[in-house]
């Protein structure tokens, strides 16, 4: 009995489940929790006016309002992310770094510990380094006064870019025809053969004709190339595919500058490009 | 400025930065005396971005980003990922909440209704004082 005593003592308050019914203090979801305004000691008139309102019953509190925004509401629908939640659990988000950011050069999908570039290690050690950013004068530059020369294979990091998956154009005539025995090489293959070589160089030239009409076309008229990542800005593409950035006056595309190279239509760097094309602007912008 | 104004500045910002940091990757990987000058520039422009970048902070200063999303860039997985597991954890920590909730109200009508079976006054006086309450 005196365990019991010492357990459930007068003054204790009554179990959980009575608490829960709102016969007594209920303890707060989460330990150290502030109670209810409720909760707190009120003045001695207020608690005889409650006692009187509470019949039998004592440390009788009042519920929790309704209004109040809890768990029993889908919350996802209540801060309206519907659409944010269809559009990353809907369908299936590709894991790699590269696939968020495809335009940026090197190899990003590599641990940033590997090359001591990550971000984590950028807010724990910030560089030492002013507040502000000074452009370097003519003196400053004569440090970076480089010598002559490709760079050694092992610190070209920014050309290697991470392995691209090609969708392999499967024929589905070869899969839906039955596969077809082997022949021995006979004199009717040879045949064949030299027909293929026979038509090729003709075809060849066509192909070549059709090419020269295709540049002079374009030459007269600008072509408006498709943006496949950043619809910002249509830029007008120069004649014979050349790809030219961002450049002021003095480096604006001419035939053999650096930054001119020809690139497939259809080429993410070219629709990356594109972004910083256009007439060259004065030596500000870029 | 709307909000998405300010993110397509520091987007633009740091796209020509990310592309001035190319170009001049290209001068040094192969790099010719007569492209100094060139190099030079860029190395200005690189300043002058930077000076861009920084101008933006001012607009994103109320703009708070989760570390958690940082570790993932570390790791070279998407950060779309963290937004989904988050959006995924909290329905279901929502749902699980739900559940508690219903099933500790279903307790709650049965334990009255079982009351009032064995203490009807007292359960009387405590459905004038509460009212009815409706049922789970």
């Amino acid at each position: 009995m005196e365990n019991f005593t010492a357990l459930f003592g007068g003054a204790e308050p009554p179990p959980a489940a009575a608490a829960a019914l709102g016969f007594g203090p209920a303890k707060a979801p989460g330990a150290g929790a502030a109670p209810p305004p409720a909760a707190a000691a009120p003045p001695p008139g207020e608690d005889a006016a409650r006692k009187a309102a509470a019949g039998p019953f004592y440390l009788l509190r009042e519920l929790p309002g309704t209004t109040e925004l809890t768990g029993s509401t889908n919350l996802i629908t209540h801060y309206n992310l519907e659409h944010a939640y269809n559009k990353f659990c809907g369908k299936k988000v590709k894991e790699k770094l590269s696939n968020f950011l495809p335009d940026l050069p090197g190899m990003i999908d590599l641990p940033g510990s590997h090359d001591n570039s990550s971000l984590r290690s950028l807010i724990e050690k910030p560089p030492i380094c002013g507040s502000s950013f000074t452009p370097l004068t003519s003196t400053m530059l004569t440090g970076f006064r480089l010598h002559a020369g490709p760079l050694p294979e092992q610190c070209r990091l920014m050309h290697i870019q991470p392995p691209k998956k090609k969708n392999k154009h499967k024929h589905k005539q070869s899969r839906t025809q039955d596969p077809v025995p082997p022949e021995t090489p006979s004199d009717s293959d040879h045949k064949k053969k030299k027909k293929k070589k026979e038509e090729d160089p003709e075809r060849k030239r066509k192909k070549k004709e059709k090419k020269k009409k295709k540049v002079g076309g374009n030459s007269s008229s600008c072509r408006v190339m498709p943006r496949t990542s950043c619809p910002r800005r249509p830029v007008q593409d120069p004649e014979l595919h050349l790809c030219s950035w961002h450049l002021p006056q003095s480096c604006a595309p001419r035939a053999g500058n650096v930054f001119s190279r020809v690139l497939p239509t259809n080429s993410p760097r070219r629709s990356r490009a594109q972004l910083h094309t256009g007439p060259a602007q004065g030596g500000g912008g870029c | 400025m709307a909000m998405a104004e300010k993110f397509d500045s520091l987007e633009e910002h740091l796209e020509k930065f990310v592309e001035n940091i190319r170009q001049l990757g290209i001068i040094v990987s192969d790099f010719q005396p007569s492209s100094q000058a060139g190099l030079n520039q860029k190395l200005n422009f690189m300043v002058t971005g930077l000076q861009d970048i920084d101008k933006c902070r001012q607009q994103l200063h109320d703009i708070s980003v989760p570390l958690e999303v940082f570790e993932y860039i570390d790791q070279g997985r998407n950060p779309q990922l963290y937004t989904k597991e988050c959006l995924e954890r909290a329905l279901a920590k929502n749902e699980q909440v739900k559940g508690k909730i219903d099933t500790m109200k279903k307790f709650k009508s049965l334990l009255i209704q079982e009351l009032t079976k064995v203490f009807p006054e007292d359960m009387a006086k405590y459905k004038a004082i509460r009212g009815e309450d409706p049922p789970p």
